[in-house]
């Protein structure tokens, strides 16, 4: 899709990712994640949905998949930021935001009662349901849909039948198949060469990630062999992605690098956030990819050019957080490192 | 002792270039996603996914 | 990125050097002189200059086979030594690649007794800490620059480096990969030939022939990949 080459690369160092200063993670990471949070909550009302969501001719990736993503990643947020504190309050109003755009499921009833043999609207719904927020009437119907062999053949990629998956464990019924072989059908399963990641199999690693760990709340469900080949190899992709200017990739990388179970990757989340946080606007909202605006006055992106990228930085800044406190700052600092993949002897 | 001086001088040149050179410019470019026999071209939203391809601005 | 095709008479005589190193590796005999096959002789500049940038791969073929070396290309190596010394200034890479020559003509060729030796210390390693201390990336570039040095039995400061940080180098070869660095993700490979430990996913060498096939233009992109596979097969023997 993109072509771009590092002369025109964006950003204020000459080497992004380059050095490493202890710390700098831990000292930018709460003001990206308040600003990303504050952005967000101040353009709530363009995630709202329009009256005619339900006409068949409504684009869905520009209602409800924002939408979507704003429940699903306001409520990882939620869980991962300590009660009581600020972006806790804040994350938990933009998820109720999200529930009464839809009605409180009742909407969502009635998308499903239209497509009734589409995932998206389970998918969506599953988001909710992950938080507590369930509609009877809704999961009445989906119950026999999804009980039926050609729910369960439903043709797609492999990292998004880990999203079917991982929605049928939120949902609380029984998995239409087992994760395992789903996730070994995966780019990222599949321990695929590194030098052959580019922007598709990026966000296909992501995903089958955040889908893997329920988004980042189950590190413990990454395997190891997983875990070893993905703290070796994610410092190469960042790089590359923050020389590319693929800043919504590169919030996709740190959100699954503090997902992995055991120490925080420390380094890379060392080197890679000062570079994010310089991307990221002072309003907040950090661009999807390309040379980040210098004006300081509000909204210089279109908000579907920046929304996504924005809850992703936020979505990461959270687990980040969490992944850095979870190991008292001590962390993985580099030679023999336990959980690293095995070298060839 | 080879040629004139001044060739002499643009050897050296560039042989510091050449015994020290910095890094190419990287050049990125991802696949693109063609269509060609899918049954269903942009088919279901896709959520919870990769922001949705736009075209790049100028 | 297009790095061979010739700006400058340096430029075109590297390639051509490279190209006869290449061919020499491919045949598998060295019968003939790289320099000669190059027209490079004692007496061309531009061509002791080249010889001075391939350094001491001008006789990897006779390294990797294990012949003797044919003495017209010690010459010209040896004139490229003394032609082209570092100057007090010059960056550390440039001193390292300049003593690994002086150590592979030793090596390769040592002096007829009765000639001078060099003086105890003459040649001494240069300083190797900013490598060790180099973030993965620089590490990696500066490595691949000297490629040159990733030769078996060729015991060095950099080659120690290169073996405490195999995995750094195999995201170094990951990176010069996505940014189609043919160049750079050929040397990174022959390091990782040379000194093992790389990480079994990373895949070298159906990588190796990738980078290969997309840079081979360049000949020393392909005089670093045949290096590579000649080593390996050696450490799979």
């Amino acid at each position: 899709m993109t072509t771009t080459a590092t002369q025109d690369r964006p950003g204020p160092e000459s080497r992004p990712g380059r050095g490493r200063t202890p710390g700098a993670a831990r000292a930018v990471l709460p003001g990206v994640l308040r600003t990303a949070l504050g952005w967000t909550d101040a353009h709530r009302t363009r995630f709202a949905l329009p009256d005619d969501v339900l006409d068949p001719r409504t684009q869905v990736n520009g209602t409800l998949k924002p939408l979507g993503e704003l429940a699903q990643l306001g409520s990882t947020i939620r869980c991962t930021t300590a009660p009581g504190t600020p972006e806790h309050e804040l994350a938990g109003d933009l998820v109720a935001y999200a529930w009464e755009q839809v009605h409180e499921g009742a909407l969502l009833l009635e998308l499903l009662r239209a497509e009734p043999f589409a995932a998206y609207p389970y998918e969506i719904y599953a988001a909710f349901a992950g938080y507590g927020l369930r509609h009877e009437g809704f999961e009445a119907l989906a119950r026999p849909l999804t009980a039926t062999r050609a729910w369960a053949h439903t043709e797609q990629h492999a990292n998004r039948q880990l999203g079917l998956v991982n929605s049928e464990r939120r949902v609380g019924v029984v998995t239409h198949t087992d994760a395992g072989g789903v996730l070994s059908r995966t780019w990222l399963g599949g321990l695929s060469e590194p030098w052959m990641f580019e922007g598709p199999s990026g966000y296909a690693l992501t995903h089958t990630v955040f889908h893997l760990t329920d988004w980042g709340r189950m590190p413990d469900r990454v395997p190891e062999k997983i875990d070893g080949y993905l703290r070796t190899w994610l410092p190469a992709w960042a790089d590359g992605c923050l020389e590319s200017g693929q800043w919504d990739l590169t919030g996709e990388l740190l959100a699954v690098a503090a997902s992995l179970p055991g120490p925080a990757p420390v380094e890379l989340l060392d080197a890679v956030w000062p570079v994010l946080a310089d991307v990221q606007h002072p309003t907040g909202c950090v661009p999807e990819t390309g040379a980040p605006v210098q004006d300081p006055a509000p909204d210089p992106y279109p908000f579907i050019d920046c929304y996504h990228s924005t809850l992703v930085t936020a979505f990461a800044a959270a687990l980040s957080l969490r992944s850095l406190h979870g190991n008292g700052e001590r962390g993985e600092t580099g030679g023999d490192v336990p959980g690293r993949e095995r070298h060839t002897p | 002792m080879f040629t004139t001086d001044t060739t002499a001088t643009d050897i050296e040149l560039d042989l510091d270039a050449a015994l020290n050179p910095g890094e190419v410019e990287g050049l990125y470019r991802d696949s693109r996603e063609c269509a060609y026999l899918a049954l269903l071209a942009g088919g279901g939203a896709l959520l919870l996914s990769p922001p949705t391809p736009r075209p790049k601005k100028g | 990125m297009d790095q061979t095709h010739a700006t400058s008479p340096l430029a075109g005589a590297v390639h051509d050097l490279a190209t006869e190193v290449v061919l020499a590796l491919r045949s598998g005999d060295h019968l003939a002189t790289v320099c000669g096959a190059a027209g490079i002789d004692e007496e061309n500049r531009t061509g002791i200059a080249a010889a001075r940038v391939i350094g001491a791969d001008l006789l990897l073929p006779s390294v990797l086979y294990g012949r003797h070396p044919h003495p017209g290309d010690v010459a010209v190596l040896d004139r490229a030594v003394r032609e082209f010394p570092p100057k007090p200034d010059a960056p550390a890479a440039t001193a390292w690649s300049h003593w690994h020559m002086i150590s592979t003509l030793q090596r390769m060729a040592p002096p007829a007794p009765g000639t001078t030796a060099p003086a105890p210390g003459a040649y001494a390693e240069p300083d190797a800490a900013w490598l060790e201390e180099a973030p993965w990336q620089a590490f990696t570039h500066q490595l691949s620059v000297l490629a040159p040095l990733a030769v078996p039995a060729a015991p060095s400061a950099v080659q120690r480096a290169a073996a405490n940080r195999a995995v750094d180098l195999s995201r170094g070869f990951v990176r010069a990969v996505r940014r189609r660095d043919w160049l750079q993700a050929a040397g990174a490979g022959r390091w990782l030939a040379a000194i093992g430990g790389e990480p079994a996913t990373l895949g070298l060498e159906r990588g190796l022939d990738f980078v290969e096939l997309m840079g081979g233009d360049d000949p020393r992109v392909s005089l670093h990949v045949r290096a590579a596979r000649l080593m390996a097969e050696a450490r799979a023997r």
